[in-house]
């Protein structure tokens, strides 16, 4: 179908209406073979990294991300933290009060009973040892809050209600205090574990009914704090009992405000995202006034002027593309007249001056160069308006690349093939021939006979069957720093060839037919010298194409 | 780095916090604590009948001894003179001061030795006599017949709050020894509780006024 040897098949009544779909596809197959080598024009363009394009280094794109210490994480170790410190305090300073009434009363009473009860008995002067134990003994019995032990030190004398008559538990320091000083004195004295309390009493004796005088008799009262100790235990284990689940109640308060926190928070990732994702309309409900809502009102400003922004930049591209397309349009039909014209008058060229079939020969070729850039033209703009479709039917693909060689007459040994039989996929017949036309018409001009054709099937990790043709040549190869541009419109690698036989356009218009497929296209050198250029087709292209 | 370090100054002030305030679990031991008065016990001491001996104790300190002179055995080996009648103001039937004065340097009995009283003065020796003179400032002047100046303060104390509290029931008059050494020392006894001046405000002096050999 694609015989044309020149674009003189254009209907001539296609200026009725714009963008009319052309099926006529052999404008696209002079100039096919352009894109390789060619100079780049603009030679300030920005050059990207060489290595991009080839999948190369995108090291700041992944960022990682600990969440180990969250937000809410740490908001409810901060309200923990508050509740633990408030509630351990508490306890803490209760417990301590507690403990200290407690003990407080304990040994006050005993102090007080214990001097109650001395001094309802009798002593006389010196004391004597016989009688003693037994007074010590009715002394210990009558104890309160319970019974203890009562030593006794009187001179060298010393006896005890117990069996020991010198006590373990009595401090130096209560002797020396008790000795210097006729005054009632405790001390608690922890011992092994066991807290104690020992109160010296000094006894005194009247001598006038105003006047006392010690006697010199000391009377010691150990007392060990058993139950006090129980109690303070039980003080400390409500304390304890309180503060944990303090603690757990701190979790919920703790557990409401990360919420309050989180949920606006998320609310601004998911609307980021969504932005991101191109739904620039995307807006956050503002809630409240707090910081959280100034965030989501300056989002909200954001995300509008970055709409606006966009539109513009929209509007101006699809202004520009659509000027190039009309351009393109009303380029046309002049052409086809003038293509028309020169036809005839070519024909009758030999009838006329040498210089001015010279002349009328170079005016032909120009115009039908013009013809083929419009068209490639044109078809950019379909590509660019998304107007472009794909027509796909299932062909015998080792066919279609046959039939597009002998369209071309690129059937002497030129151009070799190792197509294998059988293989079968959903392709539009245009596009694909035009994608192997462009090719192997560019690896014929730019790389060097022979060139290579070679179709292959392989199965890819996720599953699917590709379809892989490979057009080879046995050219230099491809500069290093050509590569990444060689998809580029109006790329030329060779600045010494401004004036190629092609518009240009090729290679990007097969980048989009195959593109169109669902598929990719990279371009290479071979080790052994020789550029490559292998195309991808998913071979259940259906999905893709539409 | 720096939430890093914030938290770890963080939990630093925390455990501060927490160690002086949970401190001590359980009880804990104290100091010596005063608490109210001694204990006042019934001693069964007759003023009339009794005399109050101060002996030394074996911790330093000085231990009443209360003693019924029931025969004039208490009193030997001492000379006694002065019929007693020497302290007008005194009650009559109260041991007079030179015998209770005798009765201490006869030094410790049985049951004082029992439980560890013991003396400071110097053994009793026969002969000596005892004279106790009050003036009327209410100071007590005792001539003792032995020498002052070989007594340590214990011994001193002995004699003051022995003498001290055979004048007075309160203890408080200002007692002067002198001994035949012509030393004199004089002072108060202060073991009540509620005097808390230092035992005895001694002033030593060489005694001029009172010749050596007057009770020789």
């Amino acid at each position: 179908m694609t015989t044309g040897p020149h674009p003189g098949r254009l209907r001539r009544d296609e200026d009725t209406g714009r963008l009319r779909r052309d099926e006529d596809t052999g404008r696209l197959r002079r100039h096919e073979a352009t894109g390789r080598q060619r100079r780049d024009v603009a030679t300030g363009r920005q050059r990207r990294g060489k290595d991009e394009g080839q999948g190369g280094t995108a090291t700041d794109e992944q960022r990682p991300r600990v969440r180990a210490f969250g937000l809410r994480t740490r908001l409810l170790l901060a309200f923990l933290l508050v509740a633990a410190v408030s509630a351990g305090t508490t306890a803490a300073l209760t417990y301590r009060e507690a403990r200290t009434a407690v003990l407080r009363t304990a040994q006050d009473t005993a102090v007080s009973s214990f001097r109650d009860h001395v001094q309802q008995t009798g002593f006389s002067l010196p004391v004597r040892k016989e009688g003693m134990e037994e007074v010590l003994r009715d002394l210990a019995r009558k104890g309160k809050p319970r019974p203890w032990v009562v030593f006794a030190e009187y001179g060298s004398l010393r006896a005890s209600s117990g069996e020991n008559p010198v006590s373990t538990v009595i401090t130096p320091e209560l002797r020396r205090a008790a000795r210097a000083n006729p005054r009632g004195a405790f001390e608690r004295v922890v011992k092994d574990g066991v807290p104690y309390l020992t109160i010296a009493m000094p006894t005194v004796f009247k001598t006038s009914p105003g006047s006392v005088l010690p006697t010199g008799l000391v009377l010691y009262a150990v007392m060990r704090m058993a139950d006090e100790q129980v109690n303070v235990d039980a003080l400390l284990m409500a304390a304890r009992d309180g503060a944990l689940p303090g603690l757990a109640v701190a979790l919920i308060p703790g557990l409401i405000a990360a919420r309050s926190v989180l949920r606006p928070v998320r609310e601004l990732r998911q609307a980021a995202r969504s932005m991101g994702s191109g739904r620039l309309d995307t807006r956050i409900r503002v809630r409240g006034s707090d910081e959280l809502a100034d965030l989501a009102r300056t989002f909200n400003e954001s995300a509008g002027q970055l709409e606006g922004s966009v539109r513009e930049l929209r509007e101006a591209e699809e202004r520009a593309r659509r000027f190039a397309s009309d351009v393109s349009h009303e380029l046309r039909t002049p052409l086809a007249g003038m293509l028309a014209v020169t036809e005839v008058l070519e024909e009758d060229a030999e009838g006329l001056g040498a210089d001015t079939a010279r002349a009328l020969r170079l005016v032909s070729a120009e115009t039908g160069k013009l013809a083929v850039l419009v068209e490639d033209l044109m078809e950019m703009s379909r590509f660019d308006a998304r107007a472009a479709e794909l027509n796909d039917d299932e062909v015998d693909v080792a066919e279609a690349i046959r039939k597009t060689l002998q369209n071309r007459y690129w059937t002497d040994d030129r151009v070799g093939v190792q197509l294998p039989d059988g293989i079968r996929a959903r392709l539009d017949p245009r596009r694909f021939d035009v994608v192997i036309a462009n090719l192997v018409g560019n690896a014929l001009k730019h790389g060097g006979a022979p060139v290579t054709v070679r179709l292959c099937t392989e199965v890819r990790s996720p599953g699917t069957p590709v379809l892989i043709t490979e057009v080879m040549d046995s050219g230099p190869g491809i500069q290093p720093e050509v590569l990444p541009h060689i998809f580029d419109r109006f790329y030329k690698a060779d600045a010494a060839r401004t004036r190629s036989a092609g518009s240009g356009l090729g290679l990007a218009i097969t980048l989009e037919n195959v593109k169109l497929h669902g598929g990719t296209i990279r371009a290479g050198n071979r080790p052994g010298g020789g550029a490559v250029f292998t195309v991808e087709i998913p071979l259940h292209a259906e999905e893709a194409g539409g | 780095m720096r939430r890093a370090r914030t938290r770890r100054r963080a939990a630093a002030v925390a455990v501060v916090a927490a160690v002086p305030l949970l401190g001590g679990c359980g009880i804990q031991e104290t100091d010596v604590i005063e608490a109210g008065g001694p204990a006042s016990v019934q001693a069964f001491l007759n003023r009339e009948y009794d005399i109050l001996l101060f002996f030394r104790s074996p911790d330093g300190g000085l231990a009443p001894v209360i003693r019924t002179p029931a025969s004039s055995s208490v009193f030997d080996g001492y000379v006694e003179e002065g019929s007693g009648d020497q302290n007008p103001g005194e009650t009559a039937g109260r041991v007079p001061t030179e015998k209770v004065v005798l009765a201490l340097l006869g030094g410790p009995q049985e049951e004082d030795l029992a439980v560890g009283l013991g003396t400071s003065l110097p053994a009793a020796h026969p002969g000596g006599t005892v004279e106790v003179e009050r003036s009327p400032g209410g100071r007590v002047t005792t001539r003792l017949p032995f020498a002052l100046g070989g007594l340590d303060s214990t011994a001193l104390r002995q004699l003051t709050c022995t003498i001290a509290y055979s004048q007075d029931a309160d203890g408080q008059v200002v007692v002067e020894l002198r001994g035949q050494d012509g030393v004199s020392r004089s002072g108060t006894c202060g073991l009540a509780p509620g005097n808390t001046g230092k035992a005895t405000a001694e002033t030593g002096t060489r005694a001029r006024t009172t010749p050596p050999g007057t009770t020789g």
